[in-house]
């Protein structure tokens, strides 16, 4: 196999082809490097790229190889991680200025669980400043969409979805508080989790809102998805709020019939008037094809999630920006400027809404409960609309109401589900005739992620979209 | 006579404990405003029931 060919394989073929040493974790760390070198100066998915130390652990990866040492799920597979997370003795920006100097001195329990199983870190990627979404000037360059470098690649683990559809890692894990996992997901033609609350440790994660915070799984593959969550969820003691339930074996399910499963299409997203047609049109595509394997449809009301957008800025702004109080009375000036003046805003909501949305989100999760007692997945596109424009979403605010078209309803498809506290997974669901990706999310009951993933590999494996590849990434 | 956007903003930054530059003060304005038009459409909701809780999945 070419060199450059080993960086196009999954996380589980990479990890197959070392066990079985078709190749070496030398030549595959090797691979991507040369084409972070190649692509990321137009791409800028990467803050920090860990050369040095990625070829260390990778000829380490190959002594025990050699040795014929006991191989973990993850071996020698050159995973990065968005630079929200924690690496010991190694800069953790949070996208912002703010952070331009901080290293701190312990890996967060998602990286040393990585680690654990096997997986190199190849370094750390872009993400919007201090994980939030709108950036207008991202300190460390414009991730672009390799799918039309014009485009946003979604936010905030930009950098995350831009590496994986470019091929410039084998996985990653992003973030999503409201989406920003799933998101980018969606923009770029991968695969993004968003765990069940509590599923994951959020130790060493800087947070943006500690209600909805999630680490998130992203990566080429359902598969791929499967093996990353399973590395890394489970009970960690630095981390309280983590379940103490046991960790499944989420590949188990993969490949598994789904004839029966009860599926529900939200009806309240797919009617949405502001629904791009095409987008629409692939997810009644989608359900066809889930009818053909078996599941059942049905189309699903949750009358709240409409204003999830709404309720989500409601709580998450205004946590994150009292989280951030000391950078908005101290450091406010080093914030980007769409950045300060958002938690500047948030920061002024009175208490009584803030109490109003924490309760509507309670209302909202018994809506979503109730729609999973009719069905085991529901349904929905990840985002309303294609990719937009770079400069669609970082332009100045026109008014009030500019604010609102732009900054809410997206923000219902994805925010309902951390807000509800459920997993939902985005994947390649098609693109509009202008090539641009649209993603496809499944919802599901708490701790269903293999659910989820048995939905989702069956989609996956019955449409061929995940196995194209993005304009200008392919040698 | 009530108060302008950018004044409602001016009064309520100096409460909260954060500066706010004259630059930007219209488009803190417009966010802030928009957020609370948006938030506005929960006053129709009946909440009179619902506690604000944390959501542990696992509790249910």
């Amino acid at each position: 196999m070419a060199r450059d060919d080993l960086a196009f394989l999954s996380a589980a073929e990479t990890a197959e082809a070392i066990a079985t040493k078709q190749v070496s974790p030398v030549d595959v760390v090797q691979a991507y490097l040369a084409r972070i070198e190649r692509l990321d100066g137009q791409l800028h998915a990467y803050i920090t790229v860990l050369r040095d130390e990625a070829l260390a652990a990778a000829r380490q990866a190959e002594q025990a190889l050699n040795r014929g040492d006991e191989l973990r799920p993850l071996f020698g597979v050159p995973v990065a991680v968005k630079d929200q997370f924690w690496t010991k003795g190694i800069l953790t920006t949070n996208g912002s200025r703010v952070y331009r100097d901080f290293v701190p001195s312990e890996d967060a329990t998602i990286v040393t669980r990585l680690k654990e199983a096997g997986a190199l870190i190849l370094g750390k990627l872009n993400l919007s400043e201090l994980a939030m979404g709108g950036t207008q000037q991202p300190p460390y360059g414009i991730p672009r969409n390799p799918w039309d470098l014009e485009r946003t690649p979604g936010e905030s683990s930009s950098g995350s979805g831009v590496a994986l559809a470019a091929h410039l890692c084998a996985a990653s894990v992003g973030e999503d508080t409201g989406g920003s996992g799933r998101g980018p997901a969606s923009c770029c033609s991968v695969v993004g989790l968003r765990p069940t609350f509590t599923r994951v440790s959020r130790y060493g994660m800087t947070p943006m809102c500690w209600f909805t915070d999630a680490a998130s799984p992203m990566t080429k593959t359902v598969r791929d998805c499967a093996l990353i969550l399973g590395a890394i969820a489970g009970y960690d003691p630095q981390d309280p709020s983590t379940s103490r339930k046991p960790v499944p074996d989420y590949t188990a399910l993969l490949g598994q019939s789904i004839r029966g499963r009860r599926v529900g299409l939200i009806r309240e997203l797919q009617e949405h008037d502001d629904m791009h047609p095409e987008v629409r049109r692939a997810i009644d595509d989608a359900l066809g094809v889930l009818r053909q394997l078996g599941a059942e449809v049905q189309e699903i009301s949750i009358p709240l999630v409409a204003l999830a957008g709404a309720i989500f800025v409601g709580v998450a702004d205004t946590e994150g920006a009292g989280a951030r109080d000391e950078i908005l009375r101290r450091r406010a000036a080093e914030l980007d400027s769409a950045s300060r003046t958002r938690l500047q805003a948030a920061a002024l909501v009175p208490a009584k809404v803030y109490n109003r949305a924490m309760k509507a989100r309670v209302l909202l999760r018994q809506q979503f409960m109730q729609a999973l007692q009719q069905v085991d997945i529901l349904v929905s596109a990840t985002m309303p609309q294609p990719p937009p424009k770079h400069n669609a979403l970082t332009a100045p605010f026109r008014g009030a109401e500019d604010v609102r078209s732009r900054f809410f309803f997206r923000r219902a498809y994805t925010g309902c589900y951390p807000l509800a506290a459920l997993p939902a997974i985005s994947i390649p669901g098609g693109f509009t005739s202008d090539h641009l990706p649209i993603g496809l999310q499944f919802g599901a009951r708490p701790f269903a992620e293999a659910t989820l993933l048995q939905v989702a590999y069956a989609y996956e494996q019955a449409t061929p979209w995940h196995t194209r590849r993005a304009p200008g990434t392919e040698g | 006579m009530a108060l302008s956007k950018e004044d409602r903003v001016r009064e309520l930054a100096p409460l909260v404990g954060i500066p706010i530059m004259e630059s930007e003060l219209a488009e803190v304005a417009d966010r802030f405003d928009s957020l609370l038009q948006e938030l506005e459409c929960l006053m129709s909701l009946d909440l009179a029931d619902i506690q604000p809780v944390t959501i542990f999945p696992e509790e249910e």
